[in-house]
Parts: structure tokens; sequence; C-alpha cells
């Protein structure tokens, strides 16, 4: 079975991007407490909904993420340019 | 006259008139509820020691009712009861032993040991006994409606412009806390501007009482026939309509309905069902509906503002600015973006979304604890102002001060209420008659 490897990198990547919807999501409520004139206490009761909201954000931009790469690797592969052909390694032609 | 004694004043109606913010806004208050004006602390304080004699013409549920708030009244005493139907007769004596029996209300009136009455008695009796009550000199207390006619009513009217006598009809919601806390914020612009009242009363009880014989059904269940009862009209409607008036500061110029015996086929004459449009010259409009086959929308008194609603029945009122309660901040714009986003519905070609009914937040118009009346009890609710407007009618027999507008607010309901009994059986939109308008009506 082929190991998956899961570089620090990747996770700084994605904890980043978490953050980053996370941000989104807060500063949704705040726009909405500001807008509705609601209570500023909402920044912490509502958490529930900026954790939620973040989710699916977060989801979404993985899912747009991920159609983007297989759309690339896709394209790559087919792709009639010589240059962007993967060559045979020395080994593989032995 | 009254014999003197040293004993305390009661303090139930002075207190009643301070809680209503007399002391902070007197003028404003006295104003808009001129009835109050001889309630002021400082004129109950004249009658401190006196009793009003008072004497009671029908001592059947709602007799005794009054009676129950008689009994505790320090400037009141029960002196005498009168009733043909000896069974009330009876029961009342129980409560009140000293007092005198009578069986000829006529009789009754010729003692010069009575300054008022009470009459609670079958409508048709209404006009009779009151107009006798003033001739005899007493002044005089009447349950609701003025009158079974439209005659009756302007006689009795005609006979209170120039007696000297104090002359009360019991609509009780004129010295409701609630309604007099409610009505102070609606004219203060709370709600905006009327532009409609919606009143309902439904209760799920056929209205009868048991009868001991078949000679006195029409007698007992009195409400139950034309010669002597207006029906849902005349015994629920006409504190409505009352209000409805109070809000607006104006009479309805029209009003169309329908009335129907749905539920209780018995041989009764009154409607059991009824519906009706009340119309305002300025177009704004009172529906009002009552039926006594379903109580689940209860009672209600909704005065309806641009603003906000007005429910007095309850004390509660709601703003049009509220109508997200309950909702965050980030749910109503998750709701804003969720309307833009689903608002077009395209199988039915164009955009359409229903309004389905909003909740709102509550405000109340008294804080703490008070009584709201369900409107399911046939004698009578607890403190729904029928103890202190009692209580302000036996202070006038001791002051002999008439009592600004009651009269007027009982007269003008009294009319709508027969003109929407017509308007059901004929079937037709009826305009206020000329001949029955007076100078405190404003159309």
């Amino acid at each position: 079975m082929k190991e998956i490897v899961i570089s620090v990198q990747r996770i700084h990547k994605e904890l980043l991007f978490l953050l980053t919807c996370f941000l989104f999501a807060f500063l949704l409520n705040v726009i909405a407490v500001i807008t509705y004139r609601t209570p500023w206490i909402e920044i912490i009761t509502q958490i529930g909904y900026v954790l939620a909201i973040t989710l699916v954000v977060y989801c979404f931009i993985f899912l747009v993420r991920g159609i983007l790469f297989f759309a690339k690797r896709f394209l790559r592969k087919h792709s009639s340019n010589p240059v962007n052909r993967k060559l045979p390694t020395i080994k593989q032609m032995q | 006259m009254s014999k003197k004694k040293v004993k305390k004043v009661d303090l139930g109606l002075r207190q009643f008139i301070k809680d209503l913010g007399y002391v902070t806004g007197g003028a404003a208050m006295l104003g808009a509820m001129p009835w109050l004006q001889s309630f002021t602390p400082e004129k109950i304080s004249e009658i401190k020691g006196e009793k009003a004699r008072i004497a009671l013409i029908g001592t059947g549920s709602r007799g005794q009712y009054h009676i129950h708030n008689l009994l505790p009244m320090n400037h009141a005493e029960v002196v005498a009861l009168c009733d043909i139907y000896s069974p009330n007769l009876e029961e009342a004596g129980k409560l009140c032993p000293q007092a005198k029996q009578y069986n000829d209300y006529r009789k009754m009136l010729e003692s010069p040991d009575i300054d008022g009455v009470v009459i609670s008695t079958p409508l048709n009796w209404h006009a009779p006994m009151v107009l006798d009550a003033l001739s005899a000199g007493k002044h005089v207390f009447c349950e609701k409606s003025m009158a079974l006619t439209m005659n009756q009513c302007k006689a009795i009217y005609d006979a209170y412009r120039y007696t000297d006598k104090v002359l009360y009809f019991c609509m009780q919601r004129m010295f409701d806390e609630k309604y007099l806390k409610g009505m102070q914020m609606i004219h203060s612009g709370l709600i905006g501007d009327l532009i409609g009242a919606r009143c309902h009363w439904f209760r799920n009880h056929d209205w009868r009482r048991p009868v001991p014989s078949s000679k006195l059904e029409r007698q007992i269940n009195w409400r139950l026939y034309r010669d002597s009862s207006g029906g849902l009209m005349t015994e629920l409607a006409t504190h409505q309509l009352e209000v409805c008036n109070w809000a607006a500061k104006h009479i309805p110029q029209s009003v169309v309905g329908m009335g129907d015996i749905v539920r209780w086929k018995d041989g009764r004459e009154v409607y059991d069902s009824v519906s009706l449009t009340y119309r305002y010259n300025n177009g704004v409009k009172i529906t009002y509906e009552s039926l006594i086959a379903n109580k689940f929308n209860g009672m209600e008194d909704q005065i309806l503002g641009h603003k906000g609603t007005m429910n007095l029945a309850t004390g509660i009122y709601f703003l049009e600015e509220d109508d997200n309660v309950g909702n965050s901040g980030i749910e109503q714009l998750l709701n804003q973006i969720g309307s833009k986003v689903f608002a077009s519905v395209p199988a039915a070609g164009s955009s359409w979304r229903p309004e389905t009914k909003k909740e709102y937040k509550p405000h109340y118009v008294i804080e703490g604890d008070y009584n709201i009346n369900d409107g399911l009890s046939m004698i009578g609710a607890v403190k729904d102002g029928s103890d202190e407007i009692l209580s302000a009618f036996c202070q006038a027999c001791i002051t002999g001060e008439k009592g600004k507008d009651i009269v007027e607010e009982a007269y003008c309901a009294t009319m709508l209420c027969l003109l929407g009994n017509q308007a059901m059986d004929e079937k037709r939109v009826v305009d206020f008659p000329e001949e029955y308008k007076i100078p405190y009506m404003k159309f």
C-alpha cells in the first residue's frame, strides 16, 4: 500500500486557508452586527454560526482547488506541446 | 343624605389614578381621558368618610358580581336588592343580609334611603329602568349595552342631557389600566398612524343557562331572543367597538356584515356567528368577528398602526421594526442572502414569495403582573375595570359629579352594535343615521 505523506508545508498551507475562512466568517458576523444593530455580545454568542460558515467556505474553496488541480493535470497530460510531456528516465528506458 | 362616618378613604381608585401617571402627566392624561377628571387624588379626598347607599336591580350572576365588588368598598353600602326571580334574590340576599328586598323595582325607587341604583337586567329593561330611576331622582349605573333599540338609546341620552343625576354605563375598559395606558401610547404615536382595527371575541359555549321550567326559558335565557337581546353585538362587541372609537377618536360612518346561526340551532333567535366591517370616513376599517362555537382565537382588541400593533386585551404591543425577533444579526444576514438567492419560483413564472406571519418581539404596556381577560367568562373577568368604574360611580353618587363622556361613549358603541345588527339582518351597507347623531360624535 502506498504511503501518503503529508508534509509540514501542506499542513501549514491548509491551516492558512482555514484561518482565512475563519477571518472571513468572523468579519461577516461583525458586518451583520453593525448592519442590523444587534448586541455586540453576538461576536461571542454567534460563534457557532461563524464556525459553521468557516467550514462551509473552507469546503467550498477545497472543492474549487480540487477542481482546478485536476483540470490542470488533465490539460497537462493531453497537451500537444512535447516540452510538456514527461520524458522517461534512463532507468525506465533500461 | 348619607350619614357621615369617620372611615378610611378608599385608596383603590386614588392609587389607580396615580399609577396611570396622573402625577407626572396629569393634564395630558386627563385631556385624553376626561372621565377620570372626577377621580384625581384631590377630588377623591373630598368624599372622606362618606358612603353611597346603593340598590341593585337585577341580582343574577352579573348583579352578584357587582355585589362582590361593592362589599369591600369603604364609600358604598348595599341597602336594597330587587329581582323578579326569587332564587337570584335569595342568593344575593345571602351576600347582603342587611339589604331590603323587593320584587318590584318601581316600589324600590320610591325609597328615600337610596342614593344610586345598579341595573343588571336583560337589555330590554335597561331603558325603562334607567329613565324611571333618573325620574325618581336616583343616580344610575347600568350594565352595557345602553338599550335594545336606537330610539331607546336616544331617549336615554336626551334624558341624561337634562338631568342633574349621575349616569354611568358599565364600559369597564374605560377604567382598565391596560387600556388606559395602551391608549396613552397609541395617542402619543407609538404605533404610528391608525390604519385599521381587528377585534374578535370567540367562545365555545351555547350561552344557555339551566331553566327549571319551560315558562322561564325567555326570562333566564334572555340573551338568545331578539325581544330581550341584541345578541353577540350588544353583549360582546359593544366593548370592543368602544375601544376602537376611543383609539381612532372618530366614529365609523358605515357598516356591513353577515350573521348566522351556525352551530347552536336550538330555537334561539340571535346569531351565534357574526362578521362585520365598520368603515371610518378616512377609509380605516374595523374588522369584527365573534362566534361562540370555537374559542381558539380568544378575545383580542388589535389596533393597527403603520409602525406597530397594540393588542389592548393582552396589554402587549409589537413594533414593525422588530419583525426579526430572536434573530441575531448573522441570522438576519443569511436570511436576506437566502431570500435574494431563492426569491424567484421558476414554476410560478414571476417572482413570488409568501409573506407568512413573522415573529415579533412583545413589549408590555404595564410592567409586572396584571390580569388578562380571556373573554371566556359569561359573568365577568377579574380586575378588568369593572370594580374601578363601579367605585367611580359610588364616589359620584356622593359628590354628585357627572362622569364626562361615559354616557356618550356608551351611546356611540351601542348605536354601532345596533347598526351592525341591522346591516346583518338587511344584508346591506348601513350608514349611520343622521337622526341619531349627537354633537359628541366625530365622523
